[in-house]
């Protein structure tokens, strides 16, 4: 490295990133065989979130109950006494626990699992280079997702970095909730976005998301305007995002402003994630929500497409009409 | 995308609605073998008579150790039961091939039943028979001493679970382009050429020997011509009476001249293979026809061009061609086809592929045999693709298309950069390399002049860490199976332990090895197939017979069976005892005794505290790469006493199954009783890393030293493979597979809940098609255990 002074917002060798997942062989975030990099920590706290291990910057502990043999050798392991296997299972003392990860380590089942793992961009890298063959046939390559990647900035910027420097096709996927300068600093060496557009009225998404609207769109006006490739994604979620009516104006902003805007996923929502919520001891408030019917979503994707954005796609699990 | 659900009989992969009616008549027909009184391919034995007589030969079944028990049986009913065979006077004066070459000829001549079918356009339907080894007295007694030794090795190698070794036959591709480009003519008049100048009074003999099978397989064509001609007469219809006189013509034609159209082709195609069978005394053996859509692509387009032929009819006669090959499986008729995995042949075709030059060779046939492959839905020809760099995207597509929707993709996909890359290896003619393809599940060789026992002998590699653990004794029963590598729990390091391993590996090859000399011996003396040489390149200039060495090129291939929970164990034991101290060898020894009982946190250890082969572990990886090249270069040093050459590879067959509980829990966590590792997959659930970390892992053991070839198989949600964007992606992974993994991909498409729902109502689910371990079989007609692996396989989403 020539130059010693660190950049305020640019990308840091040094600056570890909090990381809750690295998933090879993604086909859901991109073009082609991807791997996404899942980093950690979220501004919005969406009631229908699928990733609710990807909220909290910190790391968290998780108990697998499918798993646990009653070994018990975590409990001697915590230095905290955070931990009580009882009848009902394992109870964690989240006061307690400071995520140390030693009973993880001590447990022979992999029942306790400490989500969120320090990486540096180099290690990271490496990890997503593995499948650079995948990438170079498919079309893909890395994305790199969340949580929110603009809420570590520096190691995602290292890390987009190094990516691109290699040669792979990189996406930002970002929330758009974040400072517009340090979108604009990852955009440097992003390839395309992955950007969410959930909610167009403004007191519903404030309701739903926990933040404010308009930052969102200034944000996807900027993304739209820096010329990148964007594919905007909506999760569509009974009684939340699924009115027509959402999915239109959706559809007209895409169309009027966001001219970059290739493709937009309508994304129906699915109800699997309930024991990761319990495994972290939070509540889904969805509990027991119906899945769309794949007609549900073929009509909104009509809507979609009447809106004049190029290219819509839904996906995700139905029920059978 | 639809909720994941069972799927319905209905919209499984079925035949083809559109099928022409005569072939949806002729496939029912097929199918339904108990409705078939007028026409089943059982097996027939013939006899020449003597109370000598060989007619069953244990080794040949070899590698089947489920048929053990009958041999005995088999060997004195069978003569019983036999139709005994007039022969000419001079018989027992001539030399073993001649007699062998003509008990065939004068069988096939006057005793196998001719039948046509209503409605086919290709002929030859009865081919299932145990033929006399037509030995005389003083071979008989030399056959059945050799036998009752090899047997007696066998048994004890088979039952403490060590592995296998056979003389098998089949698992070749015989000649086929030069026989249809000579006819029984050319042949003859080839082997006479060489007659004229043969010295040798071996060579004389053994051309004699295939001149006289070739003269018979002539006159069985002969009587399928007059056959036709009779039923020609009989029949009111018309148009159907043009067909029999046409064939008529094309049996009289192809008996001895070169077919010229595609029909001709075809028809001689199907003569010429359904002989081999006869004259092995074998049902379909991995009997392989090789690259069919090259080379009779001239036929094709030659009848194409000039306007004789139509598309729709070239695909009519490829599909009546395509249900012949499945009579194989009326062998099994009585004696019980639902018995498990021994549903499988093996008659593997080839399409696609590249030429010399590197350039695709995939042509339009290749494209309709696409078409018949997806109609048909039928076991055999079990099809394979040849995919390389220069494979066309469009062909890439509808490959990946077919095996996204496809229940139970029927395809092996064989990739030509890592296959030739270990042919080469081996050291084969540079200049052939490039028109390789593969016989029987998926073991390479090179067409028309190459026999190399591709499934002869297999070696149960977990047997050997076991051996190691317990200082050359089975655990289970104390006999001693391997030499004495002392206590383990002596052993100072990975080191030490990595040699008592290889000597334990090193002495139970070379055992397999001997065992395999004995059965190899054997066939060479007293069991040669005149009629298969004649289709071999090397036997006629050689004198010597395919089961002696006549060939151009021969090997033997050894199977590693259990190779990543051998590789696992090897990994845990390195780790996890001399590494991070986590585990003694004392109590690792003693949990593997008590079979893990009271041993669960130890278990648990091994399972999740040791790195699993198949996640793109380095660590992992690397203990396996060890593993894969040392026991395939030591293999790779030896030859048989016939100068067959041992070459490595990677299939387990059902071996995966059937030696689970005669292996001791392994050190990798999986307890006595619980499957092996097959082929090349990783250890079942040990790989958590998707099927890009698998393909790379494979990458990663320098497989060329197996060039064999390696079964690997995937499974794939199909609910995630929906929709035109997923099949891109799956022909792209296709691709990166081809850059970095195997040499042979077999994909599953198959969601569970299917899977059950076949296993409650199988009768609604008799067309569902998986992939076992190389091969394709109904599911519904597999054993309960292997049905139970096959849902509990992990599924990787796409």
């Amino acid at each position: 490295m020539s130059c010693s002074e660190p950049e305020g917002r640019g990308g840091d060798p040094q600056q570890t990133g909090v990381v809750f997942n690295i998933q090879r062989f993604s086909i859901e975030d991109g073009p082609g065989i991807r791997t996404t990099v899942f980093m950690k920590g979220c501004p919005m706290r969406c009631v229908w979130c699928h990733n609710p291990e990807g909220i909290a910057f910190e790391r968290q502990l998780m108990w697998f109950d499918v798993r646990c043999i009653g070994a018990r050798d975590c409990l001697e392991a915590c230095p905290n006494g955070a931990l009580e296997l009882g009848r009902s299972g394992m109870t964690i003392d989240r006061e307690r626990c400071d995520a140390c990860g030693r009973c993880a380590d001590a447990c022979p089942a992999r029942a306790l699992e400490l989500v969120g793992k320090d990486y540096t961009p180099h290690e990271a890298f490496q990890e997503v280079y593995r499948d650079e063959a995948f990438y170079r046939n498919s079309g893909g390559g890395v994305t790199v997702s969340g949580g929110e990647p603009s809420m570590q900035p520096r190691f995602v910027a290292e890390l987009l970095r190094l990516s691109k420097e290699a040669g792979l096709h990189t996406a930002l996927d970002t929330c758009g909730f974040a400072s517009g300068t340090v979108l604009e600093k990852l955009l440097e060496s992003a390839d395309m976005v992955l950007l969410d557009l959930k909610h167009m009225d403004p007191a519903k998404h404030l309701e739903l998301t926990g933040v404010e609207l308009e930052p969102v769109l200034e944000n996807a006006r900027m993304v739209s305007s820096s010329g990148r490739p964007v594919w905007v994604r909506t999760p569509v979620v009974p009684g939340c995002t699924d009115s027509a009516e959402n999915i239109a104006s959706i559809g007209r902003f895409i169309a009027e402003e966001l001219p970059s805007v290739e493709r937009w996923d309508l994304l129906a929502f699915n109800n699997t994630c309930g024991s990761k919520y319990s495994r972290l001891d939070m509540t889904w408030e969805l509990e027991g929500v119906p899945l769309l019917s794949a007609e549900a979503m073929e009509a909104l994707a009509e809507k979609a497409r009447a809106a004049g954005v190029p290219e819509v796609c839904w996906s995700g699990t139905t029920r059978s009409s | 995308m639809e909720e994941a659900g069972a799927l319905t009989a209905r919209e499984l992969w079925n035949p083809s609605p559109e099928l022409p009616p005569r072939v949806s008549q002729l496939r029912d027909e097929y199918v339904d073998i108990a409705g078939r009184d007028h026409f089943r391919n059982e097996i027939m034995p013939f006899t020449t008579g003597t109370e000598w007589d060989t007619v069953w030969s244990p080794c040949l079944w070899g590698v089947v150790p489920d048929l053990f028990p009958f041999h005995k049986a088999f060997m004195e009913s069978l003569p019983m039961m036999a139709t005994k065979v007039d022969l000419p006077g001079d018989f027992w004066d001539k030399p073993l091939v001649v007699r062998a070459a003509i008990f065939f000829s004068e069988v096939v001549r006057n005793y196998l039943p001719v039948q046509i079918l209503e409605g086919e356009l290709i002929v030859g339907g009865h081919f299932n028979v145990a033929l006399s080894r037509a030995q005389n007295r003083k071979e008989a007694r030399s056959w059945r001493r050799a036998t009752m030794k090899w047997m007696k090795e066998m048994d004890f190698l088979n039952s403490h679970g060590m592995g296998n070794a056979g003389a098998t036959p089949g698992h070749l591709i015989p000649d086929y382009p030069r026989a249809l480009e000579l006819g029984f003519k050319g042949l003859v008049e080839y082997f006479r050429g060489l007659g004229e100048k043969a010295e040798s009074r071996q060579q004389k003999e053994m051309l004699e020997a295939l001149v006289i099978c070739c003269e018979g397989a002539r006159d069985l064509i002969r009587r399928y011509a007059s056959e036709a001609r009779r039923l020609a007469g009989e029949c009111g219809d018309e148009e159907r009476a043009g067909e029999l006189l046409e064939m008529a013509r094309i049996c009289d034609k192809v008996s001895w001249e070169p077919p010229e159209t595609f029909h001709e082709a075809l028809q001689a195609l199907w003569f010429v293979h359904m002989l081999v069978m006869v004259q092995e005394s074998y049902p379909g053996p991995g009997l392989s026809p090789g690259r069919i859509d090259q080379y009779l692509y001239r036929y094709f387009i030659g009848d194409i061009e000039s306007g004789r032929l139509d598309r729709q009819r070239a695909r009519e006669l490829l599909d009546c061609f395509w249900i012949k090959p499945n009579y194989a499986y009326d062998f099994m008729y009585k004696v019980g086809r639902t018995r498990g995995i021994t549903s499988g042949y093996g008659q593997l075709i080839t399409i696609g592929g590249h030429g010399a030059e590197g350039e695709d060779t995939s042509n339009e046939l290749t494209w309709l045999i696409l078409d018949v492959i997806e109609e048909m839905n039928l076991l055999e020809p079990k099809p394979n693709v040849r995919l390389h760099n220069g494979t066309p995207p469009e062909l890439m597509k509808r490959v990946a298309g077919m095996i996204a929707g496809a229940q139970g993709a029927p395809f092996l996909l064989n990739f030509d950069e890592a296959s030739e890359a270990a042919l080469r290896w081996q050291g084969l003619p540079e200049e052939d390399i490039w028109d390789y393809a593969p016989v029987g599940c998926l073991e390479n060789t090179l067409q028309g002049n190459d026999r190399s026992g591709t499934v002869d002998v297999n070696v149960n590699l977990a047997k050997a860490v076991e051996l190691t653990l317990f200082d050359g004794k089975d655990q289970a029963t104390g006999d001693r199976c391997g030499p004495r590598t002392g206590d383990p729990c002596r052993f100072g390091s990975w080191d030490d332990f990595k040699r008592a391993f290889e000597t334990q590996l090193e002495a139970m090859l070379k055992r397999f090895m001997e065992v395999y000399d004995l059965s190899d011996s054997i066939r060479s003396r007293f069991e040669p197939t005149p009629y298969l040489s004649a289709l071999v390149k090397g036997c006629a200039e050689s004198g010597r017979d395919v089961t002696n060495a006549g060939p151009e090129h021969n090997f033997v291939t050894v199977e590693g069976v259990a190779f990543a929970t051998a590789a696992d164990s090897l990994s845990a034991v390195r780790k996890l005892v001399y590494e991070d101290g986590a585990v003694t060898m004392d109590e690792l020894i003693q949990a593997i005794e008590d079979n893990f009982e009271g041993h669960e946190k130890l278990r648990q250890t091994l399972l999740n505290r040791a790195p699993k082969y198949g996640n793109d572990d380095d660590y992992a990886d690397d203990v396996a790469r060890y593993l894969s090249r040392f026991w395939t270069e030591e293999v790779f040093r030896h030859r048989t006493s016939t100068g067959r050459r041992y070459r490595g590879g990677y299939l387990s067959w059902n071996y995966w199954i059937a030696y689970a509980p005669s292996t001791a829990a392994t050190p990798d966590g999986r307890r006595r009783g619980t499957y092996l590792s097959n082929g090349l997959c990783p250890v079942a659930g040990a790989d958590r890393s998707g099927p890009t970390a698998v393909a790379l892992s494979l990458g990663k053991l320098g497989l060329e030293s197996a060039p064999n070839g390696d079964s690997h198989t995937i499974s794939f949600n199909p609910s995630l493979l929906r929709g035109e964007e997923r099949v891109d992606k799956l022909a792209a992974y296709l691709r990166g597979y081809g850059e970095k993994g195997g040499t042979a991909l077999q994909v599953n498409v198959i969601d569970p809940e299917t899977l059950n729902e076949a296993q409650r109502h199988p009768s609604d689910y008799t067309n569902l098609l998986v992939r076992v371990t190389g091969y394709n079989a109904y599911f519904v007609m597999l054993g309960r255990e292997i049905q139970n692996e096959i849902i509990a396989r992990e599924s990787h989403e796409l």
